[in-house]
């Protein structure tokens, strides 16, 4: 124990504002919300107990909850790997040392920050309108836009660009562990007149495989959670034909359109179940293609 | 660098937040009041300002109390009240819609105003018809504060290039069809002639109504719209569509319920849009042709559909901390003529002769022609149904994303008719 925390105090330490919100605001809510995902709940009226109807109502009937499925593991399985390729593609082209470094780190993660805002994703609405930015360069080239916003075959795509284009954070991650991987390394390749294309799989990529890991869970969390982009793209309502109902829209006008909060609430336990699980499966791969430096076998 | 001085940074503060703009009566007044009074309500820019305008006037003239004003667009207005609800502090008095007073009322959400009438609430000049409507299993829970009814509204301009003359108070659908494709084809290219109404839920129950359907049966609220009717009005809206008349279908699966910013005709990619009355203001202001007005298209046998009814309320809620003061500026909101005339015609036509009368000298164009369509539309509307029951706005929604399938031309129409009419009537079941 007293080792225990010898090693690990400075890291709870510094997690301990975090742990008072959890405990103090968070931790209530959410147990009170499982409670009314056992309940029917109009918000009006006291909860009302029905033991495991929603869940039931959710696997067996809905079909519309099916459909959410189906687009929010699209969503995240596109725009996760996306993002991240794409995220690992810059920060190794920053990596090389040119002028002015700083101002394009900041640069290439502006879009992070203001990806998740309201603002952007209206902006990005107009961008993929009919007659909007895209379609106008599409048509120098020849092409013929699609309506990207209005067609469910082409809608979601909009939204897994808008979610690769925030690739800012795992970039500054990947920075950082770039950094951290000694140039001996590559220096010793090169003499064994190894490619490039060897060096990055046999150096960078193996001892890059806990920052890859890292960015991978917290990508994955984030793209299961994507709320407001959605919300904001689809009108509220996940249109069209439900192509941009997520989980998370869809519950949301459960709740707030349609007083259901049991409902709700047992549809963001589902969510936060699948999330587990996925989180839970990337651990437990990761023993077989994540090694830590440190690591005593 | 620029100096930030504290005003300024105090400016962009309060825009950054904008969502909810709580302006109090700050500088106004300088002796705390008695009583302090919420009031909130869902907007645009114009009624906000408006409403602000109001308080104002009502805080000058009444020391002993102060009114607070609060106001969110409409999606956001009802999420926000749902979660004060449950949090058990509403607002004071709240503005509520027809389509779903019912539903807050038989919840218990709101106080009867029935104590309060003849004393800290005059009613007495409001007319009848309006009190009716706001009356619930007896007694009253909301006062009009505007009529409304459905209304078409025209680009006058490309009405007169194509030559067209037409009666506004006895169209047809045919007739929409031969006008729109008439003006698609004067126009320039990527201007049509009308909305695509497939997926318009206002039209769709005015089309109910003109085949003598009533949508919720009065006693079970079950829904009585056929499969074979929503079929014919989509068939016909197809027919429209594929004539010409309209935008490609896949334009306006697009716009299913746009913002008053995304018509049509405010954006000049069509001659008609379908809108409610006291709209029209709103939309003249964005558009530089002068807009024409018309009730919505009939069927032949001109069975009216329209129904004309209080376009919001105020109502009191359960949370009130002072009922007597509350309602003091509710009847002040709908008697007091220096206040109404701030207000204008905004929120819909006022339900008392007197502030009709005080406003009619000092009407704008735009308002002048909606009273015109209010007189234009006597006796060629419905009755007013009973308030929808609960389910109401889930059917509504459902009704707008099947109608998307039909504009992408994804689905097939009759098997698209009964899905809706299948699923309306398990919403209903679910809701009861």
């Amino acid at each position: 124990m007293k080792k225990f925390f010898a090693k690990n105090g400075p890291g709870y330490f510094f997690l301990i504002p975090w742990f008072i919100g959890f405990f103090c605001l968070a931790l209530g809510p959410i147990l009170y919300s499982l409670y009314l995902s056992f309940t029917k709940y109009n918000i009006f009226k006291p909860p009302k107990w029905i033991g495991l109807e929603n869940y039931e109502f959710m696997f067996l009937y809905d079909d519309r909850f099916w459909k959410s499925l189906e687009v929010t593991f699209s969503y995240v399985f596109m725009s996760v790997p996306g993002k991240l390729i794409f995220a690992l593609a810059v920060a190794m082209l920053l990596d090389k040392g040119m002028r002015a470094i700083g101002f394009y780190r900041a640069l290439f993660y502006l879009p992070s920050i203001l990806g998740g805002s309201i603002a952007v994703a209206i902006l990005w609405k107009q961008l993929f309108e009919y007659n909007g930015v895209i379609n106008s360069l599409l048509a120098k080239i020849g092409i013929e836009g699609p309506y990207w916003l209005n067609d469910p075959n082409y809608s979601l795509y909009t939204l897994v660009m808008l979610g690769m284009w925030q690739f800012g954070s795992p970039m500054l991650i990947f920075i950082a562990g770039l950094r951290a991987i000694p140039r001996e390394l590559y220096e010793a390749a090169e003499i064994d007149a190894a490619s490039k294309w060897k060096q990055f799989y046999a150096i960078t990529v193996p001892l890059l495989a806990p920052v890859i890991f890292f960015n991978l869970v917290l990508q994955m969390i984030d793209a299961f959670k994507t709320f407001s982009s959605a919300f904001i793209i689809s009108g509220g309502a996940g249109a069209p034909l439900d192509s941009l109902n997520f989980i998370t829209v869809y519950l949301y006008n459960e709740a707030f359109a349609f007083y259901r909060m049991g409902y709700a609430s047992s549809l963001a336990w589902i969510l936060m179940l699948i999330i587990a699980v996925f989180t839970g499966v990337a651990f437990f791969s990761s023993r077989y293609w994540v090694h830590y430096e440190n690591e005593r076998d | 660098m620029t100096k930030i001085d504290r005003r300024k940074f105090m400016k962009a503060a309060a825009a950054t937040t904008g969502a909810v703009a709580a302006v109090s009566t700050m500088g106004t007044q300088a002796f705390a009041a008695d009583s302090t009074i919420r009031h909130f309500w869902w907007g645009n820019p114009s009624r906000d300002k408006r409403t602000f305008g109001v308080i104002e006037v009502f805080n000058k003239k009444h020391a002993d109390i102060e009114v607070i004003g609060e106001t969110l667009s409409f999606p956001d207005y009802f999420a926000k009240l749902t979660t004060q609800v449950a949090g058990g502090n509403m607002p004071d008095v709240i503005q509520q819609g027809y389509g779903v007073l019912f539903e807050y009322v038989d919840n218990g959400a709101l106080k009867p105003l029935d104590e309060f009438v003849g004393k800290s609430l005059d009613l007495s000049k409001i007319d009848k018809s309006a009190l009716a409507a706001g009356t619930v299993n007896g007694k009253l829970y909301a006062v009009s504060i505007g009529a409304n009814s459905h209304m078409a509204l025209t680009n006058t301009r490309l009405f007169d290039e194509a030559g067209i003359t037409f009666d506004p108070f006895g169209w047809t659908y045919d007739d929409v069809k031969s006008i729109g494709v008439e003006i698609s084809k004067a126009s320039p290219d990527g201007v049509f002639g009308t909305d695509d109404n497939t997926a318009n839920y206002q039209n769709f129950s005015d089309f109910v109504g003109q085949k003598g359907v009533t949508m919720f049966n009065a006693d079970t609220g079950d829904y009585q719209v056929s499969a074979e009717l929503v079929e014919e009005y989509w068939s016909m809206w197809t027919a429209i569509r594929e004539a010409g008349a309209t935008p490609p279908g896949k334009a306006s699966a697009g716009l299913i319920k746009p913002p008053m910013a995304e018509w049509g005709v405010v954006t000049g990619q069509t001659a008609i849009s379908y809108a409610w009355s006291n709209q029209l203001v709103g939309a003249q202001g964005l558009v530089q042709d002068k807009l024409g007005t018309a009730m919505y298209p009939n069927t032949p046998a001109m069975t009216p559909g329209s129904i004309v009814q209080p376009s919001q309320f105020i109502c009191l809620t359960r949370d009130t901390v002072d009922g007597v003061a509350a309602t003091t500026y509710m009847s002040a909101f709908v008697n007091d003529t220096d206040m109404t005339a701030i207000l204008g015609l905004e929120r819909g036509i006022p339900a008392n002769p007197d502030v009709r009368a005080a406003l009619a000298p000092n009407l704008s164009e735009a308002e002048a022609a909606s009273v015109a369509f209010f007189s234009g539309i006597q006796g060629k509307t419905a009755t007013l149904p009973p308030p929808p029951p609960s389910g109401a706005n889930e059917i509504e929604q459902t009704f707008e994303r099947i109608a998307t399938g039909i504009l992408l031309g994804q689905d097939s129409i009759p098997e698209a008719a009964a899905n809706f009419i299948r699923q309306a009537g398990f919403i209903r079941r679910r809701a009861g």
